[in-house]
């Protein structure tokens, strides 16, 4: 158990949780919503391809909440994102959010953590997955 | 106005997309996309982390890039993949340029691979704050 035991200001993100996957959330295409990221960012009509960071940010919280993976959210920066669709997206409908560490590693004093979250229809089938790459960068000296 | 696959070269330039990022345009991102981080709202905080004043999300930026891409092809569902690396933070009042060429094209799939990029001006000098984006669009028959 990597960062049990010791203060905050040491501790590091839990190599151990990966592969773990967390409790199902469901998440609707929101028209509402949707409407706020056109007024915001333009483009054509439709669902814009970053939408779905609302619904990695509804199931976040539980990620990094979770005392099993020992995160420091205060250190963590967003490295990179991901976004696959399987097929377009549809106004209104629920997406089944899941959630899972997809990998951790460390390099540098830095920790490497990559949430993938899949996002299935009322069929089951999967819509999209979403990659989000975060850094826990080491406490500076 | 929308492109067509068959008219597509190798090395196209996507039509690049400027917009100036106001803490409105920051704050009303925190709530589209359920983002709540200080970082983003509170300057004190984003002194506390190293920075003169807020920053974007690195996701108001992406979704920025979204939109260039969107705009780019015509419809946000041609959109198959979207990726993007957060290299360099964005402050309130600066202007972000996303960008992008065509890579490679897929006749047999109908798909075309672009590279991506948000580029700042700051004091003389190009920062990426996003780089090594790609985006897959695939394009209906």
């Amino acid at each position: 158990m990597p960062g049990a035991g010791l203060p905050d200001s040491v501790r590091r993100v839990n190599l151990e949780a990966e592969g773990k996957t967390y409790e199902a959330v469901p998440f609707d295409i929101d028209e509402a919503r949707v409407r706020a990221f056109h007024d915001l960012f333009g483009g054509p009509p439709g669902v814009p391809p970053t939408f779905l960071t609302a619904a990695e940010f509804s199931v976040l919280p539980h990620v990094i909440g979770d005392p099993e993976l020992s995160l420091d959210f205060t250190t963590v920066v967003h490295g990179s994102q991901e976004y696959e669709f399987h097929r377009p997206l549809l106004l209104g409908e629920t997406l089944t959010v899941v959630a899972r560490i997809a990998s951790i590693r460390q390099k540098g004093g830095n920790g490497f953590l990559v949430i993938e979250m899949r996002m299935t229809d009322v069929t089951g089938r999967t819509v999209a997955v979403t990659r989000s790459t975060m850094i826990e960068r080491a406490a500076s000296a | 106005m929308t492109i067509r696959f068959e008219d597509l070269r190798v090395g196209d330039d996507l039509p690049a997309l400027a917009r100036t990022v106001t803490r409105e345009d920051v704050r009303a991102y925190a709530d589209a996309g359920g983002d709540p981080n200080p970082l983003h709202q509170d300057d004190a905080v984003a002194r506390m982390a190293g920075f003169p004043g807020i920053i974007a999300h690195g996701m108001f930026t992406m979704g920025h890039l979204g939109a260039c891409v969107s705009s780019w092809v015509g419809d946000p569902a041609s959109v198959v993949r979207l990726s993007a690396q957060f290299r360099a933070p964005v402050f309130m009042g600066e202007e972000i340029v996303a960008g992008g060429r065509v890579r490679s094209l897929d006749p047999e799939t109908r798909t075309a691979t672009a590279e991506l990029w948000v580029t700042v001006e700051r004091e003389g000098t190009t920062e990426f704050a996003i780089r090594k984006g790609e985006a897959e669009v695939r394009f209906p028959d």
